[in-house]
């Protein structure tokens, strides 16, 4: 009696084959890479604010900001794309010049941008520029009117965007100057017509309240500049933040004029995925 | 070193794009508020195309001849008192101009006229054991006849609330609603009562808003329709007490209850507000309200300066000194037949 035909052989060795590739691959690599270089910075800040918006009144409105702010940026090793996202919340609380009313304004604002990479100076200056799809969203409430109380907020726009990094040494320490800027091109906003009032929109009485925009009724710009500064361990990020809103859309003109010193912490990292 | 270059010069072109969103500021100075009041009225108003057809307001005439009034040794008061002045050229109930001491006001559109109301009838009538709920104060009058007493829309009116009145008035041969001396509130308010009196979406009258600052620079008319509550509908005759207080929401009102098929309007005619009221403010700090979006009857007539009742009914002397109040007791002679 034959204990071993010729199948039961071939098969056998099929399997310690298996079982020793795998125990190789093992002992020589359990993690992978993903390529991906992820920088976060998460920013509070505090500012002035010049606000107008000819709905709810004639006046301007002038007060403090209070930011909050997320980015992330994604970088990959094997292409010279990058993928940048923002989160803010902003909330403004202000007041008319002669201090008898107040208005207050509650904003978020999404960013996705996709940014192509140069670098310059032995890679010392990094740019980066592109392309952003860019959301806002919020409501500005005066405290005093009557049947126009507040103005919502909705505009989503393409905006092209452009991010400068210059890396140098502070003494021993690693740093970095970065400015970035993006001007909204083209979008859609939500607008009240002129005198419209919300009890006519509640009864579906549309009257061109998705407006096209554009940079000509629409100027608008938001702009950072920072300096990186690393300690040990810890990157910090101090610097300036600039949003400048404006529209020009149904006869109502509105301005969101806000300037904001941010400080925040910087963490650079990579993704490691470990085989089980 | 190009394509940096390349890359700073997009940059420079971007910027150029943002230019500047921004209003003139008057001054805060008392020809300074002035001129804001002026503007803010004629930008939008939305009357004064209509009365200048109705009594001649000449808004640019009233322009000149308010700002002569206007200089920098005023005192708040004065100024206060000629801005107030001017803007009672309005003719409007609508229109008021806050400060901390003072309400401006025009309300010659019910001080001009009998009240047609006395507190000392209403309270004869109701009694010390009727219901409230909601603003609403009903009871049953000995002839059967529900009669419900309502001085402001400014509450929210709950469905729960109407469906519990109509209910315990339902055994009620007819329906007094008293809306003498409501001022008006809340338009939705006005809407969900009158929901209660038709079975079928009804054509009501008309809205519009203002598109820009010319004087007629209105959007189309859009149609205000109502649906039929799906509560509890009186299905009976109902008669509406009006004086020449009855004003904005409770104007709309008696509007809507002109279309319904059971009702009556019994008193005076009502004192209008067809506008409905926005806000602006003053360099100094003074807050105005004016009529902003113009709303028509079924036959697009503006209804600023008050509906006509179908009964014009006023409270006689002789019967207020007897006890007796006209319009309440027309109303019930009116259901019984």
């Amino acid at each position: 009696m034959k204990i071993f035909n010729r199948k039961t052989w071939l098969a056998t060795a099929v399997m310690v084959w298996l079982i020793t590739s795998n125990a190789t691959a093992q002992e020589y690599s359990d993690t992978i890479r993903d390529g991906k270089t992820y920088t976060n910075a998460t920013m509070v800040g505090v500012g002035g604010a010049n606000i107008l918006d000819t709905y709810l009144s004639q006046e301007k409105y002038r007060g403090l900001s209070y930011e909050m702010v997320y980015h992330r940026t994604i970088d990959r090793a094997d292409s010279r794309w990058s993928k940048q996202i923002i989160h803010s919340t902003a909330l403004f609380i202000t007041q008319n010049r002669a201090n008898t009313g107040n208005e207050w304004e509650l904003m978020y604002n999404y960013q996705h941008a996709w940014l192509y990479n140069w670098d310059f100076l032995d890679g010392r200056l990094n740019i980066k520029a592109g392309g952003a799809i860019d959301a806002d969203g919020g409501y500005l409430q005066n405290d005093r009117n009557s049947n126009n109380p507040l103005s919502v907020k909705a505009h989503v726009s393409i905006m092209p965007k452009a991010i400068a990094t210059y890396k140098f040494k502070c003494g021993s320490h690693p740093a970095a100057v970065r400015y970035e800027i993006g001007v909204p091109l083209v979008g859609t906003m939500f607008s009240l017509n002129y005198g419209q009032s919300y009890y006519e929109l509640g009864k579906d009485d549309y009257d061109r309240n998705l407006v096209l925009t554009h940079f000509i009724n629409a100027p608008s710009l938001k702009q950072m500049l920072t300096l990186d500064y690393t300690t040990k361990k810890t990157t910090l990020r101090i610097g300036y933040l600039g949003y400048i809103r404006q529209s020009d859309v149904n006869n109502i003109k509105c301005h969101n004029y806000n300037h904001s010193l941010v400080i925040g912490i910087v963490k650079r990292f990579n993704i490691l995925k470990i085989r089980p | 070193m190009k394509k940096l270059s390349l890359l700073i010069l997009s940059l420079a072109t971007m910027l150029t794009f943002v230019g500047c969103v921004d209003v003139d500021e008057y001054d805060d100075s008392p020809k300074g508020n002035f001129e804001a009041l002026w503007h803010i009225i004629d930008e939008h108003y939305c009357f004064l195309d209509y009365k200048a057809d109705v009594y001649g307001l000449d808004w640019n005439e009233v322009y000149e001849r308010y700002s002569k009034q206007m200089n920098s040794n005023m005192t708040e008061s004065q100024e206060f008192e000629v801005l107030t002045k001017m803007l009672s050229e309005l003719r409007d109930g609508h229109v008021n101009l806050y400060s901390s001491f003072d309400n401006g006001r025009y309300w010659s559109w019910f001080e001009s006229y009998p009240a047609n109301v006395s507190d000392t009838l209403l309270r004869k009538y109701l009694g010390t054991d009727y219901k409230i709920t909601n603003g609403m104060k009903y009871r049953i009058l000995n002839d059967n006849i529900g009669y419900i007493r309502y001085e402001s829309f400014e509450n929210d009116l709950g469905s729960g609330n109407l469906d519990n009145i109509l209910a315990y008035l339902a055994p009620c041969n007819g329906l007094i609603i008293d809306i003498r001396g409501n001022g008006g509130g809340l338009l939705s308010s006005a809407e969900k009562f009158a929901a209660r009196f038709i079975n079928t979406q009804t054509m009501m009258g008309y809205i519009q808003h203002k598109t820009g600052k010319g004087h007629n620079d209105f959007s189309e008319m859009k149609e205000q329709k109502l649906k039929p509550s799906s509560g509890i509908r009186w299905q009976k005759s109902v008669a509406v007490l009006t004086n020449r207080k009855v004003f904005s929401a409770a104007n709309e009102f008696v509007k809507y209850m002109k279309q319904t098929p059971n009702a009556m309007i019994i008193g005076d005619k009502t004192g209008g507000g067809a506008g409905m009221p926005y806000s602006s403010e003053l360099p100094g700090g003074w807050s105005v309200r004016f009529s902003a979006c113009p709303m028509y009857d079924k036959d697009k007539n503006i209804t600023e300066f008050g509906i006509d009742p179908d009964y014009n009914v006023q409270l006689s002397d002789s019967d207020l000194q007897n006890g007796i109040d006209t319009i309440i007791e027309f109303a019930r002679e009116k259901l019984k037949q």
